[in-house]
């Protein structure tokens, strides 16, 4: 089997967003992390293309995506101070989108830094 | 952190022959730190790499990345302020009696040493970790901290800078300071943002019960916060986006698999230095990524009448790219 190379990925598991590691996958898994460290290789060896979880899961049960945005968007509508947190593990483009989704429903933002 | 003495770790890589490490643990918790950035890589000003700079560790206890320093300094746990004014002090020449170092834990000699070597170094650089952010003091520490390396430039050359944590949180502030100028704890509940930690941010508005709704991305507070605030999320409607089912997916009512960032969904993320790096996906995720699911849901809302009266709708920030 022949794997395919990725040169210089970005690994965005710790802060020094290491942006010189060569991955080596099949398109399901990756099965090799170069010159990442054990964290990383970790972080990059745990994520995998296959469908683990369903789409979406509301209550309990599994439903599909645009019920799930849907009901999501009624939910956060709805409230009088909905609170918009996190933004660790994710791009700086969806951050951006949070920071209009707090500000469209007049809600609270905030991130890790403050805890 | 506007103002802040820093500098990218370029810098640090080329110039920095005194490296500080206060209250962090880079040999477990950034494991390349020190071979991508500070003190094993060889330079055109530091040809020797390792010998030609000295690193100093400070911290509560005796760690792994102890074994890599040249000076441990071992501080008595929640004397780090104290610590850092006496240093202030002494870089300035005043009087410090005995009482005040012995409550610190070291000695006069290791404080004149470490104050000497800080003086007299190329170029010094501070890096501070969570025990010293996050421990008794707080945001007065690094702030102790960042004025220590301002004092210092009237020496040699001498920055500090946060040692982040895990994923993008340096990009959330910076594009939290970009959006709305403030770098976390938002209100926005009178249509322009407003800053308060304390009073804004998460850990005590959810103790407190204020929100009636939490929409959770990229984060897991189901396993990190206070039982108090966890309760909190059970009772009210939270969303999760998130790409493996989670603690707080548990607890949730909605919970939606996105793409891992980085390794299925592209973007940019942010190094702790602030400089922006762009992600190189290798893997095809069945999921959309989170940007997706976002914007989606606010293309949703904004279907939806607006919160505040006809005619007083406030400019949105998506409507100034
Ligand atoms: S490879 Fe290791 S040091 Fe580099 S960003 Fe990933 S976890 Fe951090």
């Amino acid at each position: 089997m022949t794997l395919q190379v990725v040169n210089n990925a970005t690994c965005t598991f710790c802060g020094c967003v290491c942006d010189d590691i060569q991955l080596h996958h099949d398109e399901i898994r990756i099965h090799e992390a170069k010159k990442a460290c054990v964290l990383g290789t970790a972080w990059f060896l745990n994520h995998t293309a296959e469908k683990k979880y369903p789409d979406a899961i509301i209550d309990g049960r599994e439903a599909s995506l645009d019920e799930a945005i849907e009901m999501a968007a009624t939910l956060l509508h709805e409230a009088d101070m909905p609170l918009v947190y996190g933004m660790s593990n994710t791009t700086c483009e969806a951050q951006k989108e949070c920071a209009a989704l707090a500000d469209q429903l007049g809600g609270l933002l905030d991130s890790h830094t403050s805890l | 952190m506007g103002g802040k003495v820093t500098c990218t770790l370029g810098e640090v890589k080329q110039r920095a022959d005194f490296i500080v490490y206060w209250g962090g643990n880079p040999a477990e918790c950034h494991p390349r730190h020190f071979t991508k950035y500070t003190i094993m890589q060889k330079s055109k000003f530091l040809p020797r790499g390792r010998k030609d700079r000295t690193m100093v560790l400070v911290d509560i206890r005796e760690t792994k990345s102890a074994k890599a320093a040249d000076i441990f300094l071992q501080v008595r746990p929640g004397k780090d302020f104290e610590l850092i004014t006496i240093l202030r002090a002494l870089v300035k020449g005043q009087h410090v009696g005995d009482a005040q170092i012995a409550e610190t834990g070291l000695t006069r000699e290791v404080l004149d040493d470490l104050v000497q070597r800080m003086k007299t170094c190329k170029f010094g650089c501070m890096f501070f970790g969570m025990g010293l952010s996050m421990t008794r003091g707080k945001h007065m520490n690094s702030a102790a901290l960042l004025t220590l390396a301002a004092e210092l430039n009237a020496f040699t050359k001498f920055v500090a800078m946060p040692m982040r944590g895990h994923g993008n949180v340096t990009g959330a502030d910076v594009i939290m300071r970009w959006q709305t100028g403030y770098p976390f704890g938002i209100s926005f509940n009178r249509g322009y943002p407003r800053y308060n930690p304390g009073e804004f941010s998460t850990v005590d508005v959810l103790v407190r019960g204020d929100c009636d709704a939490a929409f959770i991305i990229g984060a897991d507070p189901g396993a990190t916060m206070p039982q108090p605030a966890i309760d909190h999320l059970k009772r009210i409607p939270t969303i999760v986006l998130d790409p493996h089912v989670t603690h707080t997916s548990r607890l949730a009512r909605i919970h939606i698999t996105t793409a891992p960032q980085g390794i299925a969904a592209p973007g940019t993320a942010y190094r702790m230095d602030e400089i922006p790096l762009p992600l190189k996906p290798a893997l095809k995720s069945p999921y959309p990524t989170d940007e997706e699911v976002v914007r989606r849901i606010n293309q949703a809302i904004a279907q939806k009448p607006f919160w505040l009266p006809e005619g007083s709708q406030p400019q949105m920030l998506n409507a100034q790219v």
